[in-house]
Formats: C-alpha cells, structure tokens, sequence
C-alpha cells in the first residue's frame, strides 16, 4: 500500500531557545500506510497531542517534513490545509466538541456546508452518516440532550460524514464508560475494516492493544513501533 | 458556506442571546431613531415652507423705496421728502411685459372690519394643543394692493371681479376678499355686492378669491384669509406711504436680471439726495433659509451621528466578547474544515443583523419620532421619506459591517489548535 504519512524527522518546539524550552516532539520520524489501523500510546507530557494536531494540519511543525499523501504540508496555504481537515480527515474528539447551540443533524451537516454541498444532498449524507451510528431518529435534539456515548457517537458521525480516507481519533473512549466505549472502538475497527486509515491516540495500552500497529511515544520521541495480534479488552 | 447558511447561524446565535441582543442593539436603535426623527422632520419642514412659498407665488422680487428725509406737510405731519415713485415704477413695469408679470405694493391696512354683527376687533383665536388646531377666529390681513396683485400671488377669482386699474385711479371703495375672509363674514352667502364697512366707511365686495391651499394644508394657515384694498384707498383709510413692493417676473426669467433692471431704473429715477431704494430677489431669502436649514440639520445630524458611531463601538465590543466566548466553537468549525473567510463572514453577517434588525427598530422609532416631534415643533404630520428609511436600513447594514470587521478578523485569525484548548 502507498504511503498516506510520512513525518521526516519532525520537531515541534515551544520557546525554542530560551531555558523553558518544551520539545512536544523531538526529531520524529514515522510512516503510516493507507488502510493501517495505527495506535499512538504514550503517557500525559509525551507529545501525542502535539503529535495528533500535527497530524491532523491543526498545528504546523517547528521543523521537519510532514508529506501527506505526497503532498509536503509546510506549503500548504491555510485555504488548502482547510481543505484537508474538511475532505482528507475525520476528527473525533474526547471531549466530543459538538457544537452545542445546534443540533444533531446540524453538527453533522456542518462539515458538509464547509465543503459548499447542497442542502438536499447535504441532509442526505448527514442521515447516512448518523443512521450509520444509530442515530438517525434523533437528529433534532440538541447534544445537551443526550449521554456522553450519544454525543461520541454524533461526533463519529460528523467525522464520517464527508467519507475521509483518514480519522483521527483522539482518547475517543476516554469520557465514556467502558461498554460504549468498546462500541466506539468497534466502531473504529469496522471503519478500518472498509478501507479508512485509522490513528488512535491513547494513553491506555489496553486501547492500544486494539489496534494491528503500536506507536509509542515517550518525550517527543517515538521508543516502540510494532505490529501487533489485536486483542480485545 | 454561502450568505445563506451565515444568516440562518447568525440569526440563531441572535436569538439564543436575546436580552444581550436587544442591549447590544440599543445604541444603534437610538442613533437610527435620532438621525431619522432629525433628518425627516427638518425636510419635512423645508418642503412644507416650500409649498407655501410657491402657493404665494415664486419668482418674485421685493423692492423698498425710501425716504431718509422728512418734511412737514400742510397738516403738520411728518411725511417723507420727495415724490411717491410707485406710479413710476408702475408704468417702467407695465412697460416691460416680456419680464414682469405684475407689480403690486405690499402693505398692511390697520382697519377695523364690520359686516352686520361680525366685528374683527372683537375676534378671538388660540391655539389647542389636543387637536393641533386652530381655534377661534383669526381676523383677516387687509392689504393695500395693485390691480396686479393677484397676478403676483397666483390668485384667481371665482366669484365677480378683479380689482382694475380704474378702481385704483378713480379711489373707487371697493374690496375682494380672500376665501377664508369671506367665509368668515359670509358663510357660504355670494358676498358680492354686499357692503363691508371698513374704520366706518363702506366698501363693496366685487369679487372673491378661489382657496390657494385646501385641505388639511389649509387647515391652520391663514393664507387666503385677506381683503385687498386698491392702494388709493389709503388716501381715506390712512397709513404711511408705502415704501415696500413685490415684482413678480415671468416663470423662466432669472429674478436676479430683473432686479438689475429695476434697480437701474429707480437709480435714475430717485432723487439721491432724499431717498434711495433695495431691491432683492426673494429667492435669496429662500436660498438663505435653506442654508440655515441645511446647517441646523448639519449639527444635529452629526450629533445623531456620533451617537451611532458609540452604538457601532457597542456593536464592536459586544461581538469581542462574542468571539472570545465562542472561541472553543471557533476551533471545532477550523477543525472541520472551515475556512479562515467563513469564519469571517459568520461574524460580519452576524454583526450586520443585529445591526439591521436595531436599524429596523430604530426605524420603527424614529417614524414615531417623526410624527409626535412634527406636530410637537412644527403643528404639522411628517413621515420620514421612503429615501430616508431605506438610507437609514443600509446605513446600519454598513455600521454592522464595518464595526464586525475587527471582531471577524480577529475570530479568523485564532490558531484551530489554541481555539480547541480553549474552555
């Protein structure tokens, strides 16, 4: 398979220069072929934030090369890397950041205005993307109204709902009790099955062990990369 | 994201904040009202002025021949050296028809009138301020006139006959009446040929005047409420000699021109060392009351517009808080894909509603504003112009648009990865 990643040795360093320096990621260097299902594991401090928002073009590196899809990053205007976190990537968060003063069907529409889709198709899609997750009888209620696994799982359908080749998962079980969560990593796994590049972040290795391939992070540096058997919690 | 969807956010983020909202939208409401009550009821004054000015005629010129030395006359009164040179001018007028279309002197007669029991000295008149009315009855204005004085205030006879030249030479006593004036002393009875006693001496009504203002215009003017008087009448009625003129120059024929003309010819005419004359185009006035109605507009207008200026840095202020409250939701849409300029439009199309949705309000207001000040200054309805509202729509559109500006740039500008740590 080609490959959809490749960082070369990428840095992302805070004050650089002064005593205080903070390197998030210190000389990482990793390639992620299409249709891998990738875990990134690493304790609070280790840099897998930092290395998710690099990741996801939500925040350039201080140094290094990040190709996407042979694409080099760094060139890229903020028009452009906006047009690739709306078409390329699928972000599902911890904290599910639904927007709160819409609705379902809204939140999950709101990638697809982005991308400039027609109303009739708009809601389509968006039904799709929420029937897929179970939700479809749902789409006028606003997230407050709904459990925490409810508004993981708008979130994931937000994420889907532009059908990107990548999602980008990040402590997407971390909120929510264990039962929805292994629903959410399923969910993942079933994606990864279709043919969607999955990155999961984590800091519990038992979520990592979900998935084939295990990137570990310790300090900015990646310390462990291995493929793995899939074991289920 | 199109216009569309902007607006439809927009109008959801204005409606979850209600009570923020309605206060955020104060001080354009108040600015718009202000500017709307100044700018309509100050035009709506200009123009009405104007229709009087044209109902008693425009194109006219006011001449005064005057005396600056006095002799005592074979009675021992005080009168003015030299000659009376209205004849003169008469004559000079009449001959030059293809510019003037009359002359006439301007002078109050201070006559008593009396018809039966109808007295004007015993005439009453106020003002209700309920009704914004007239009440009572004003006693009518007697003026000793030309036989072209009607040809200078756009009269025209309905009933009998103009004054004429004759009535004017051979002193005859006679009068035509206004239509106010001789409603007041006849009611709906023909007064021609009825006998009017003015200070005790009869004249005739020959005539009556069609109403040069109908209506509610009407209503509290007293404009066609007159008598005239061939100016010879003077001789048995009494009164200075009459020093003030109206020259009425034909439609199309530059007033100033004929005013040269005059002049010239009274120059020559008038002994310099006694007297001496003005003559002014009565456009001037209207040029100059204009101009003070201009600047009066000018000063409070740009009151009300410095009270929309602190209404749009209201706007300002409040859409900075917005956007740093909102800056969680900011990085969320960055995240999914919006770009740098929806982000942009999302905020000015949320700054110009509220700014519009305040200008229609205030629009609302001012319309208010407009009718309760016109009749409050000025005993008249004015309504702001169709102009004016939609200027007034547009103009805090724009407010939104340029004080949005800063709190949208500044919204677009936020790191998608700083906005999403954001509380």
């Amino acid at each position: 398979m080609a490959n959809l990643i490749e960082l070369r040795n990428i840095f992302k360093i805070y004050g650089e220069g002064l005593e205080s320096e903070v390197r998030a990621l210190d000389g990482v260097s990793l390639t992620i072929r299409q249709g891998e299902f990738v875990a990134i594991v690493g304790q609070s401090g280790s840099g897998k934030s930092t290395m998710m928002n690099v990741l996801g073009c939500l925040d350039i590196p201080t140094r290094g090369d990040y190709l996407l899809a042979g694409t080099d990053v760094r060139e890229l205007t903020d028009k452009e890397l906006s047009r690739i976190r709306n078409k390329e990537i699928g972000f599902i968060f911890q904290q599910y950041n639904l927007i709160q003063t819409l609705t379902v069907l809204e939140n999950v529409e709101l990638p697809l205005i982005y991308q400039g889709i027609k109303a009739d198709d708009r809601y389509e899609l968006a039904l799709e993307a929420l029937d897929r997750v179970g939700l479809s009888k749902r789409v006028k209620h606003k997230p407050t109204e709904m459990s925490g696994g409810q508004q993981q799982r708008v979130a994931i359908a937000r994420a889907i709902a532009t059908k990107p080749p990548i999602i980008m998962a990040d402590e997407p079980t971390g909120a929510l009790d264990s039962r929805t969560g292994h629903e959410v990593l399923e969910f993942l796994q079933q994606l990864n099955r279709e043919g969607t590049t999955v990155i999961l972040i984590t800091h519990d290795n038992g979520i990592a062990a979900t998935a084939r391939r295990c990137v570990r992070l310790t300090d900015g540096k990646i310390v462990e990369d291995k493929e793995q058997e899939v074991d289920w919690f | 994201m199109n216009i569309r969807q902007a607006v439809k956010m927009a109008w959801k983020s204005i409606l979850g904040k209600k009570g923020r909202s309605m206060l955020t939208m104060l001080g354009v409401i108040i600015g718009i009202a202000a500017v709307m009550t100044i700018v309509s009821v100050m035009s709506g004054y200009a123009a009405k002025t104007m229709e009087q000015f044209s109902a008693m005629g425009s194109n006219k010129i006011t001449v005064n021949i005057y005396s600056y030395v006095y002799t005592e006359d074979e009675n021992g009164n005080w009168v003015p050296a030299g000659k009376d040179y209205f004849p003169d001018l008469y004559a000079y007028c009449k001959s030059i028809p293809q510019y003037i279309v009359g002359i006439t002197p301007e002078a109050y007669a201070s006559v008593n009138v009396v018809y039966g029991t109808k007295n004007s000295a015993n005439f009453e008149w106020g003002w209700d301020d309920a009704t914004n009315q007239m009440t009572g009855q004003y006693p009518p204005d007697v003026y000793y006139v030309s036989d072209q004085y009607s040809a200078c205030n756009n009269l025209t006879i309905t009933k009998g006959r103009d004054l004429g030249e004759l009535d004017v030479e051979r002193y005859n006593q006679v009068c035509v009446l206004g239509s106010q004036a001789a409603e007041v002393f006849f009611g709906s009875a023909d007064p021609t040929g009825k006998v009017l006693q003015l200070n005790g001496q009869n004249f005739e009504v020959v005539g009556v005047y069609a109403p040069r203002l109908t209506g509610s215009d009407a209503q509290n003017s007293t404009i066609d409420n007159f008598i005239l008087l061939p100016y010879t009448a003077r001789r048995l009625l009494g009164g200075d000699r009459i020093e003030n003129f109206t020259v009425k120059a034909r439609d199309g024929v530059s007033t100033t021109e004929v005013a040269t003309r005059i002049r010239g010819f009274l120059n020559g005419l008038i002994d310099q060392s006694t007297g001496d004359s003005y003559v002014s185009p009565d456009d001037r006035w209207q040029q100059s009351m204009n101009e003070q109605m201009g600047m009066i507009s000018l000063v409070l207008g740009g009151i009300a517009a410095i009270s929309l200026l602190v209404g749009g840095i209201g706007i300002m202020n409040i859409m900075l808080v917005t956007v740093t409250e909102r800056t969680r939701e900011i990085g969320i849409r960055r995240a999914i894909g919006a770009q740098r300029s929806s982000i942009v439009t999302q905020f000015l199309i949320e700054a110009a509603m509220l700014c519009g949705i305040g200008g229609i309000i205030g629009i609302s207001i001012g319309t208010l504003g407009c009718y309760v000040a016109g009749n409050l200054l000025f005993h008249m309805t004015i309504y702001p112009s169709a102009s004016v509202t939609a200027g007034a729509l547009g103009f805090s559109v724009l407010l939104g648009l340029i004080f949005g500006s800063y709190p949208a740039i500044k919204a677009s500008k936020l790191q998608p990865v700083e906005a999403l740590r954001a509380e």
